[in-house]
């Protein structure tokens, strides 16, 4: 198997955009593009992330769509769907195609659009990543389905509102550093305890937003790589999955794919969490954020709230988690989620983060989550 | 194996009549909420269908408060996982119980939520 490395990457604003998810990710792919010094021309094939297209876009057939509006329709297109994990997961098959020795450069993103819906028709559209016959059908919405993992984890180590809450503070305050966040706005404790309830016991400030965005990265074999000063090499990209219902789940207080992605991916890279200096992971909902720390094996099961609390995943702290501002300040284009964690994970192991540098970083791990925790994907980076 | 199997429409039918059924594996005896092709547990097809009561406790609830397009007239409502007697788990909507005084481990018991032609699942006072 060759070795992958990311030569490029491209990110949009995120917030609210008047273009379509294909103009988006169009943005996001030419700077990729240009950081990685390639011209369209060289891409072999594009590998992108789109999810709830057919509901709010009224479109299907996406990534066409998106190569065309880019200027390469020619190229091999493959449209992923795997819900919020979408685009790590074309990444994953992306890095399989260039391993295998089939391309050279592979251009892989995502791109997403539902600000032009209501919260009521987002939210419904959203739902049907859970069950359609047990679980929408109820009412089920994704707030919910965290909510359910937040009581359990309360109910059985203690975690408690504060807590997550921390989560909230601590991403905003790093999201008010990355100018492409969503919100770049701090917010204190009281404020995030304040707010309304969307899904007990997930308040507003525990969820992260509707967002539009596209995000790209330029993947390329090991031979192109080693002309570039600034490649960024994948040591690991794995998946797992788990059963999609949540009355199939023995633990509502775990996620069994993130501690089975983390594996593979770690084995596949010859490191374990101690070697981690950076991490972006799928921060949905603060709950989400204290159960990946502990799945990723960075802290012991149980201990994600008191990490939380006590700063140890802050910039400054024992390994900072989403540098960018995560998905709860940054923003959630879903679609584009995956690889918009990608992107942060190799400005940072460059060393180009600005004000939100981990100096020194040199292992970076992007975890991304898609549907009722039922996909999680984990891929570890590192610099010469 | 010949035995015939659970589908969404036999489990949703019996449901509707308050009963639940839940299908054992013969070979390794793990109960599990159909449709299921193969054991998850052993990968066999041995399933019997076994007769569910019904009676369990909130594993986990959240009110919902923020909801999808078509269920937000009924806002805020309760959905929980509750693991029954027997073992395994479902998810339904709470029904007839005041929503501040739901926790975890309160019982509850199976009530089939009968609207038009749809039957969903819920749970209401033990």
């Amino acid at each position: 198997m060759r070795r992958a490395a990311v030569i490029g990457v491209g990110v949009t604003k995120f917030g609210k955009h008047d273009r379509t998810s294909a103009e988006l990710f169009a943005e996001a792919a030419r700077d990729a593009l240009a950081d990685a010094e390639l011209p369209p021309s060289a891409v072999q094939a594009l590998y992108y992330g789109n999810v709830v297209g057919g509901e709010t876009e009224k479109q299907l057939h996406t990534g066409p769509q998106a190569a065309s509006v880019l200027g390469i329709p020619t190229v091999p297109t493959t449209r992923f769907e795997a819900a919020c994990a979408s685009s790590h997961a074309a990444f994953r098959h992306a890095v399989m195609e260039v391993a295998a020795g089939l391309s050279d450069v592979v251009l892989v993103g995502g791109a997403e659009r539902v600000l032009n819906v209501s919260t009521a028709e987002a939210t419904e559209y959203f739902a049907y990543a859970s069950d359609a016959v047990w679980e929408q059908s109820v009412g089920l919405t994704f707030p919910g389905v965290f909510a359910l993992i937040a009581r359990a984890h309360m109910a059985k180590h203690g975690t408690t509102e504060e807590q997550m809450a921390h989560v909230a503070v601590k991403n905003h305050r790093h999201g008010a550093l990355n100018p492409k966040a969503q919100f770049q706005k701090e917010i204190t404790l009281e404020e995030v305890l304040a707010s309304a309830y969307v899904a007990d016991p997930l308040k507003l400030y525990d969820c992260c937003p509707f967002t539009d965005g596209g995000a790209a990265v330029v993947l390329v074999s090991e031979e192109i790589a080693r002309r570039r000063r600034r490649a960024i090499w994948v040591l690991g990209s794995a998946a797992a999955s788990d059963s999609m219902l949540m009355h199939d789940k023995r633990d509502l207080a775990r996620v069994p794919a993130t501690e089975r992605a983390a594996a593979a991916a770690y084995r596949q890279a010859g490191l374990g969490p101690e070697n981690v200096d950076v991490v972006e992971l799928h921060d949905c909902f603060t709950i989400a954020e204290i159960v990946a720390t502990e799945g990723l094996g960075l802290f012991e099961p149980g201990s994600g709230g008191i990490a939380a609390e006590k700063g140890w995943t802050s910039l400054g702290g024992k390994v900072p988690v989403n540098t960018s501002g995560g998905l709860k300040a940054k923003g959630h284009p879903i679609g584009a989620t995956g690889a918009a964690q990608i992107v942060e994970v190799v400005t940072q192991l460059r060393g180009e983060a600005g004000p939100r540098q981990v100096e020194g970083a040199r292992i970076g791990l992007t975890h991304t989550l898609g549907g009722n925790t039922a996909t999680v994907l984990v891929s570890l980076f590192g610099r010469d | 194996m010949t035995e015939p199997l659970i589908t969404l429409k036999n489990f949703f039918e019996r449901a509707r009549d308050g009963a639940l059924t839940g299908v054992r594996c013969g070979k390794c005896g793990a109960l599990a909420i159909p449709p299921k092709e193969f054991c998850e547990s052993c990968h066999q097809r041995a399933w019997e269908p076994v007769a569910l009561s019904g009676q369990g406790t909130i594993a986990s609830y959240t009110i919902i408060r923020v909801a999808p397009a078509r269920h937000a007239a009924e806002a805020p409502y309760a959905v929980a996982v509750v693991k029954l007697k027997e073992g395994v788990s479902l998810l339904g909507r709470i029904v007839d119980m005041p929503l501040d005084k739901l926790q975890v481990g309160l019982p509850v018991k199976f009530r089939p939520l009968v609207s038009k032609d749809q039957t969903t699942v819920g749970f209401g006072p033990a």
